[in-house]
């Protein structure tokens, strides 16, 4: 299990989950760019976040979901998979 | 009954666009290619899980790639029945020229008709649930199952902000949604898209129909669903239907699009569950009140889409309805299921009559009822090859099984003003 959240598993779980599609380089290029900008709705976002946490076997923090752009999910993320590691 | 005039001063709906996704075909051409051919689309049932259940023949839509129609954001988040309705709706517009682009923010709405929901995407989710816990069901379950989710995306993929509804009222609801249409259009609305689709034919889906009485349970597809007859047996289930541009008349004449047809009346009754010959009344109340909205004296009816379920008490009270209804037209005015040859796709069904009675006003051809050869029950009803006819006038019938009775009536484009 990857104890990092990258933003190429993030763009697969847009793709799976949401149906957006996104390459990982433009994500990360632009991870300060609303995921609304990408065609992620909050409801995608819903669903990426409860993936995450069925994949690690991880709590996230409930605002989670609230983050806006890709960074801030990755900050959010990253914080808990490092605190548990 | 005495015609009354139509008030110059209301603004009346046309149709100005047609998408359809049938067993017999997908797109108008190829759907009506089919249909006045006679051909029968009703087969075994193939969808995924629903081979072990006691229901043998279905109308399946086949050839159908959701992937190559709609884009993958939609796709992931609704179900089949929505999938339909988006490439329906999309071949609609095509027809229409129409886009949010070129009208008024709130110009255009959305009103589609459903009675069984997205069973498929609402199975997987369940299982989810149950399987694995409540944190392994997607968000989108939220949406995806529900009755409105096709109006909802297809309001947002297309940008139309103008009155949206959602029709839940059994198979009859495919008509009324014209009305709500023609109600939204007569408010102020410029156009509305509307229609039903449907795809019932997942193992949740199926399993709720398996208990209704009137279900055909019939192995081989060419004597499961033969209304009218003296083998008449219950009906069979489908997937798909239709999907329309409606518009204001003046509207559509001032973008330069020809007005397909006229949606001239409607009226709905409500009988109760399982009480068919209480349709009789019922039935026979929606034609009158159709055709007084309309303007048209029962001789004008030129070509009736009758409702067929196919159960013998329900077929004769549908009969008796024509007669009640029509009186002495009802014996001479060629009456016509094609549905017999698609299965009924519950709110989808009377969405498609809705297209195949445009189609056959524009063709002056009265598609026949496929598979069915013996006729009892005193209706002039037109089997084994279609016949030539000048069609002015349309009356589209149709009842739910829960108790809902519909009639829509349709006239021929060229009845819009000049």
């Amino acid at each position: 299990m990857h104890t990092e959240l990258t933003y190429a598993e993030l763009a697969s779980l847009m793709e799976r989950r949401a149906g957006v599609i996104v390459d990982p380089a433009d994500l990360e290029l632009q991870s300060d760019t609303p995921f609304a900008d990408f065609g992620l709705d909050s409801l995608g976002l819903l669903g990426i976040v409860g993936a995450l946490e069925n994949e690690h076997g991880a709590t996230i923090p409930a605002d989670a979901d609230a983050c806006r752009t890709p960074r801030e999910l990755l900050d959010v993320v990253n914080d808990v998979l490092k605190a548990r590691a | 009954m005495t015609a009354k005039p139509s008030r110059p001063d209301e603004r009346r709906t046309v149709i100005t666009g047609m998408g359809v996704v049938a067993p017999t075909g997908i797109g108008t051409e190829e759907y009506w290619k089919a249909t006045k051919e006679g051909v029968s689309a009703l087969g075994p049932v193939t969808r995924e899980g629903c081979r072990e259940l006691p229901l043998a023949v279905a109308g399946e839509v086949h050839g159908f790639d959701p992937a190559a129609l709609v884009e993958e954001r939609f796709l992931v988040q609704t179900d089949r029945f929505s999938h339909f309705a988006m490439a329906a709706a999309d071949m609609a517009l095509g027809d229409a020229a129409l886009d949010a682009a070129g009208a008024g923010e709130f110009a255009i709405g959305v009103v589609t008709a459903a009675g069984s929901g997205g069973g498929e995407f609402g199975q997987r989710e369940l299982q989810q649930l149950w399987g694995r816990g409540p944190k392994f069901v997607g968000p989108y379950q939220s949406i995806a199952w529900f009755y409105a989710a096709s109006t909802g995306q297809i309001s947002i993929r297309g940008g139309f902000k103008g009155p949206c509804g959602v029709v839940a009222g059994d198979e009859a609801g495919g008509l009324d949604a014209f009305a709500h249409a023609a109600r939204s259009i007569r408010g102020g609305t410029d156009a509305m898209v509307v229609g039903a689709t449907e795809a019932p034919l997942a193992p949740y889906s199926v399993v709720c129909q398996l208990g209704y009485p009137e279900l055909s349970l019939v192995r081989e597809p060419q004597q499961a669903y033969l209304p009218f007859t003296d083998r008449a047996c219950g009906f069979v289930p489908a997937e798909g239907g239709a999907m329309f541009v409606t518009e204001e008349e003046t509207a559509a004449r001032e973008r330069g699009v020809t007005a397909r047809a006229v949606i001239a009346g409607h009226a709905a009754t409500f009988t109760g569950s399982a009480d068919w010959a209480a349709s009789r009344e019922g039935l026979a109340y929606a034609i009158r009140g159709a055709l007084d909205e309309a303007g048209v004296a029962p001789e004008e009816v030129d070509v009736v889409f009758a409702d067929a379920l196919g159960v013998p008490a329900a077929d004769r009270a549908e009969a008796l309805a024509l007669a009640d209804a029509l009186g002495r037209h009802a014996a001479r005015v060629p009456v016509t299921a094609p549905k017999t040859g698609t299965g009924r796709a519950y709110c989808g069904a009377s969405a498609l009559d809705t297209a195949c009675a445009v189609l056959a006003m524009e063709h002056g051809t009265v598609p026949p009822t496929p598979n069915v050869t013996d006729v009892s029950g005193g209706l002039d009803l037109v089997t084994g090859h279609a016949r030539q006819a000048d069609l002015r006038t349309a009356l589209v019938l149709s009842r739910g099984l829960l108790g809902s009775n519909s009639a829509l009536v349709l006239r021929h484009g060229a009845d819009a003003r000049p």
